[in-house]
């Protein structure tokens, strides 16, 4: 057997326009994520980076173009359509948004929360992803006693846990130092190495490298455009799978799961 | 998001909002007690005057010698009046009967009652007049016609006592629809500020929730239920304290104004504390909803 998953994207962004505050952000920007892959959006500050990634988690609507999510353009989406969408993607905002008064464990299983995750398994794998991404001791701290980077870390768990078909991470190691840094570098290769498709945006030249050096594709944002050649990555055209079902792309999603689990298997021993 | 897990977050925010849901609860608390002592208030001083004065104004006794068909005469002729609202002949029998029912009510109430007959009391005729400010001039005017007639043993003008109770007691019903109106609009604005209060932790919860694709039904539902319980508890709280307090409050004022006890077991209609205790979680169930702004795209 077959199976197509690498052509297929998870994300697809076509002629992507956004304007913010009347100024445009994004400017017919085409990106394509697929499964296993990672991304990393290289820019300067003010680039629209922050944009694109909004619009690729769908918590912002772009003015033109379309976003298709398996296979469906969510821009066409009914409102009250899109949280089935955003369930399905771990999304960390530039500001790392957790509600202040519950516990950093309690944040991070609310992600599994919304997807209907069996409250003891969600407990489980939340403290997994913690122990992996930051520092288990931290589970019972309110998160308004962490500070700025804490939270920053703690979000990104939350972006991980599950881990969702798609993660898409903003300036994930801002203001962070070496550790932290590479802490995060191995944390987005575990998501991609689960089949997870990774869209990461950073400012900084440094980390956006190490991440290139962990096998992620780089594309430069300038000015709200994607500078050289339109980023397809793997993907020629949205028509591969637009043709697919959402049981095949769900059967090539559990085939590069199970690769991952092997080939990490094979590692290990 | 499951039951489970909504139950669950409905828990933690009771847990981590506890000051606010306590101040809410005792808002409703207030509120209900309020409503309550309305109901409770009105449908006492209706049962004075009913008891006190039975809404009549004049009294006329009749002689022995009037015969039965003149007693009628007279009373077609008194509702013929204009003023009158209404008139009714009060034979023996009934006006033993009411004393012995008035006595009842009377811990002074004695057995010489059980050795009275009918026959020891006067036929009367009862006339109530329809209500205006001149009321008690208009009721010794027909008082003083009525003493003219032949028949008419006696005249009771009760002007200067039922009507005048009457008066007093419709002057406190307004003076309390005042209290309590000025209560229950103070205790709702304690209600809506304190749960107002928490609206921005509550909007940055639900843009939280937004970004993890929650639906704004589910969003809500934990705070609904929370502020919904809390509702719920200040209801009970109030039918409580209200079971406890209210017939010793209504004794002590009914003592201090003279007026002869209510029937123990006086209390709100089982169908009043079902709406009270149905009316205030519902009531937090919306303050619930308006307090947590969620909204689409834009929000996220």
């Amino acid at each position: 057997m077959c199976f197509s998953f690498k052509i297929t994207p998870v994300i697809w962004l076509e002629g992507v326009s956004y304007l913010r505050a009347g100024s445009p952000a994004l400017a017919d920007v085409t990106l394509g994520v697929s499964f296993g892959e990672m991304v990393v959006v290289h820019g300067l500050t003010g680039s629209g980076k922050s944009s694109l990634l909004a619009v690729a988690a769908g918590a912002r609507a772009p003015d033109s173009g379309a976003v298709w999510i398996a296979e469906h353009n969510i821009v066409g989406l009914q409102a009250s359509s899109l949280p089935y969408v955003r369930r399905n993607i771990g999304y960390l905002p530039s500001e790392p948004l957790l509600i202040p008064d519950e516990t950093v464990l309690e944040n991070i299983m609310l992600a599994l929360a919304v997807r209907g995750e069996p409250i003891d398994s969600a407990e489980a794998d939340a403290r997994e992803t913690l122990a992996m991404v930051a520092d288990s001791a931290w589970e019972n701290r309110l998160a308004r006693s962490l500070s700025t980077g804490q939270q920053r870390l703690v979000a990104l768990a939350r972006a991980l846990v599950g881990p969702p078909s798609l993660v898409v991470v903003d300036e994930p190691a801002a203001g962070m130092g070496g550790d932290d840094r590479e802490g995060i570098v191995r944390a987005l290769v575990w998501a991609r190495e689960r089949g997870c498709a990774v869209l990461c945006a950073t400012s900084d030249p440094g980390f956006s490298q190490m991440l290139v050096d962990a096998g992620g594709r780089r594309v430069h944002l300038e000015s709200g455009r994607i500078a050289g050649a339109p980023s397809i990555g793997l993907v020629p055209a949205p028509v591969h799978f637009a043709g697919q079902s959402e049981r095949e792309i769900a059967e090539s999603s559990q085939a590069i799961r199970s690769s991952a689990r092997r080939s990490s298997g094979e590692e290990s021993s | 998001m499951t039951v489970r897990w909504i139950l669950r977050r409905a828990r933690r925010q009771a847990v981590s909002q506890r000051r606010a849901l306590w101040i809410a609860a005792g808002s409703f608390l207030v509120l209900a007690l309020v409503s309550g002592v309305t109901v409770l208030g009105l449908r006492a001083t209706r049962g004075w005057i009913g008891t006190v004065g039975q809404g009549v104004h004049v009294i006329a006794f009749l002689r022995d010698e009037m015969e039965p068909d003149q007693a009628t005469q007279l009373t077609d002729l008194l509702r013929r009046r204009p003023g009158v609202a209404s008139v009714r002949l009060v034979e023996p029998a009934e006006a033993l009967v009411r004393l012995r029912d008035a006595a009842r009510l009377s811990p002074a109430a004695g057995s010489w009652l059980n050795d009275l007959e009918p026959g020891y009391f006067p036929r009367s005729i009862e006339v109530a007049l329809a209500a205006s400010a001149d009321l008690p001039q208009r009721a010794a005017e027909l008082s003083r016609r009525l003493r003219g007639v032949a028949g008419v043993a006696g005249v009771d003008a009760m002007t200067d006592g039922v009507a005048r109770l009457g008066a007093w007691v419709r002057f406190g019903q307004r003076l309390g629809w005042a209290v309590v109106l000025a209560a229950g609009i103070a205790a709702l604005s304690f209600l809506v500020g304190t749960v107002l209060r928490g609206r921005e932790a509550r909007r940055r919860q639900a843009k939280v929730l937004v970004i993890l694709g929650e639906t704004a039904a589910s969003i809500r539902l934990p705070g609904n239920i929370a502020l919904a319980a809390a509702g719920l508890l200040g209801a009970l709280a109030a039918m409580l304290v209200l079971r406890l307090a209210w017939p010793a409050l209504l004794t002590t004022v009914e003592g201090a104004l003279g007026i002869a006890p209510t029937p123990v077991g006086f209390f709100l209609a089982s169908w009043e504390s079902a709406v009270g205790l149905l009316a205030a979680p519902m009531l937090g169930w919306v303050l619930g909803y308006v307090s947590t702004p969620v909204s689409g795209w834009g929000d996220a």
